[in-house]
């Protein structure tokens, strides 16, 4: 493939648009990591869910999109809450060392992906074709970008926003915050630690079906889509564990890396771009680009 | 000002284990209502644990904790609720909130909008530099500053018990009579105060009572004046002339 700039235009709002929706799963992965320090593997199958939920809302119970999409987004979420009730709670209360959390999320994850393959079947599915829009937009100079780009670009900045919003303007969102320093001080402060878990849980529930939504729609859908997450946990490390911020922008390199190479080397070495850019970020900066160093922890 | 009476707080025979580890074995101590009780105790007499076992903060094994002698539920955020703040050992301030944050979160199980500004003047004017810094870094603050903080953000839950761990923990000898001086003024606005100290002089000091727990138990207890002229403590306590 050669160089030209709509070539160039045109990956970059693809990027930009992958980017945003690892940013919707990589965010709600790393806000679990920053309030309870542990790599939430079972994140992959919230997504899931929520793709399953919306795929078949749409299609056995013919509602609309917009209903769907809720549906799916509360699916997600109070899957989210029950993984961490039924399976981390039990584990947090016995002890503080989180790598037992680690390998139940896996197992999480292992349990909810074979669940879908036991029940509705392994193969490969596409949302129905007319409940999002598959037009291509012409922007001149050949640039041609997907109306399903722009949309999922689009909802994510409108997710990332309310999120924003949420964890600055209202009270929960404070004490997410305080939590997130210090969870157990946090809770000196009078705010219900058990609640506030589970509302985390739920927005990161809520935030992957956004992600596991638009991912089916690119992509397809299928009972190990959740591997994908794999992208945004890398994001995650690039920006930073723990930091939303980070995870933003370390989604949004991951996608532009990707689809560059896409672009102008080709489809398969994408995958080598993206590892190869996390070894080098991390031998350059281990801790991510908002990473929190060992003195801010204390 | 001094005690009216009426008990507030009540700890009957706390016991707490860490694994094999005893490290409250059956301390017993009451606060009266508008009373300064201190406890003092070497580096691992079971001080912190005390702390946060009135808070829920670690299981009992063992005793009840009344407050109006109702028992605690051992949920903190009740205990909370109930009018029990702590100020924790080490301060910890939300370093990467604001000072203005964290005396909001300090506000976090208060529903009351209109009285929550009457106490951020309330803090402002015990501690001053708090209102110069309020867009400022909690983690930008020097040592004394965030132990400031940490008391007024405690206060800001509008406490019927002030609990404080340590306050006077590295800091300089001038910043703690200031913050202990402005203790005396909380609780001559009519909050309660119980204190765990290592720095036994300056908790005396501040007391009406006080207790001694020496490897989860009670030593001795008594009322602090009394206490600061006793041969064994002055020996055992305030030997560095503290
Ligand atoms: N989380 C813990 N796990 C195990 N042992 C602990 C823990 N916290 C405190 N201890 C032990 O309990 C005893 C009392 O500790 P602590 O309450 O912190 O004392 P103090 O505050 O008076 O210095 C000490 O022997 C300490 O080593
Ligand atoms: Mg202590």
């Amino acid at each position: 493939m050669n160089f030209t700039l709509s070539t160039l235009i045109q990956q970059i709002i693809n990027g930009l648009s992958l980017g945003s929706v690892y940013a919707l799963i990589a965010v709600g992965y790393s806000l679990v990591y920053s309030i309870l320090l542990f790599s939430n593997f079972a994140h992959g199958g919230f997504l899931v869910v929520g793709g399953y939920a919306c795929y078949f809302l749409l299609t056995q119970w013919g509602f609309n999109t917009a209903v769907s999409m809720a549906g799916a987004l509360a699916a997600s979420g109070l899957t989210a809450v029950l993984t961490e009730r039924l399976a981390y709670k039990p584990i947090r209360e016995r002890t503080s060392i989180t790598l037992y959390l680690l390998i139940a999320s896996m197992g999480v994850n292992i349990v909810i992906e074979n669940l879908f393959v036991i029940t509705v079947g392994g193969r490969i599915r596409a949302l129905p074709q007319s409940t999002f829009p598959t037009g291509v937009f012409e922007l001149g100079g050949g640039v041609t970008v997907s109306a399903s780009d722009i949309l999922s670009l689009v909802v994510a900045a409108i997710f990332l926003v309310l999120l924003q919003l949420f964890l600055t303007r209202t009270r929960w969102g404070l004490a997410i915050r305080a939590a997130a320093c210090d969870l157990r001080t946090a809770g000196l402060m009078g705010v219900n630690v058990t609640f506030l878990i589970g509302l985390v849980f739920f927005v990161a529930g809520l935030l992957a079906a956004v992600g596991g939504i638009f991912l089916s729609v690119r992509y397809s859908l299928y009972p190990q889509l959740g591997s994908i997450t794999t992208k945004a946990f890398i994001a995650a490390v690039i920006g930073g564990l723990g930091s939303l911020p980070g995870a933003v922008l370390g989604s949004l390199i991951l996608g532009l890396a990707e689809m560059l190479t896409a672009g102008f080397v080709s489809s398969q070495m994408r995958d080598l771009v993206v590892y190869s850019l996390l070894v080098l970020i991390l031998l350059v900066r281990p801790a991510g680009f908002f990473g929190r160093t060992a003195s801010e922890k204390i | 000002m001094a005690g009216t009476g009426r008990i507030l707080l009540e700890a009957q025979d706390i016991c707490v284990n860490y694994g094999a580890i005893a490290a409250l074995s059956g301390f017993s101590l009451k606060l009266m209502e508008g009373e300064i009780v201190a406890v003092i105790g070497a580096n691992g007499a079971g001080k912190s644990t005390f702390m946060n076992a009135l808070m829920g903060m670690v299981k009992l094994a063992g005793g009840t904790i009344l407050l109006d002698s109702y028992p605690l539920t051992g949920r903190t955020w009740k205990a909370v609720q109930g009018g029990l703040s702590l100020v924790p050992e080490g301060r910890r301030v939300f370093a990467p909130l604001t000072v203005e944050e964290n005396l909001r979160i300090g506000a976090f199980t208060r529903k009351d909008a209109g009285d929550i500004q009457e106490d951020y003047d309330w803090v402002f004017s015990l501690f001053p530099r708090l209102k110069e810094r309020l867009t400022q870094y909690a983690g930008t603050l020097s040592g004394g500053e965030q132990q400031m903080l940490a008391i007024a953000r405690a206060l800001m839950a509008r406490p019927r018990v002030l609990l404080l761990d340590e306050p006077s923990l590295g800091l300089a000898p001038i910043v703690i009579r200031d913050i202990f001086k402005e203790l005396r003024r909380i609780n001559e606005q009519g909050v309660s105060i119980l204190l765990v100290e290592q720095n036994a002089k300056q908790a005396l000091l501040l007391s009406h009572r006080a207790y001694v727990l020496q490897t989860g138990r009670l030593l001795k207890e008594g009322n602090s004046r009394e206490l600061l002229q006793d041969p064994d403590i002055r020996a055992a306590y305030l030997g560095q002339g503290a």
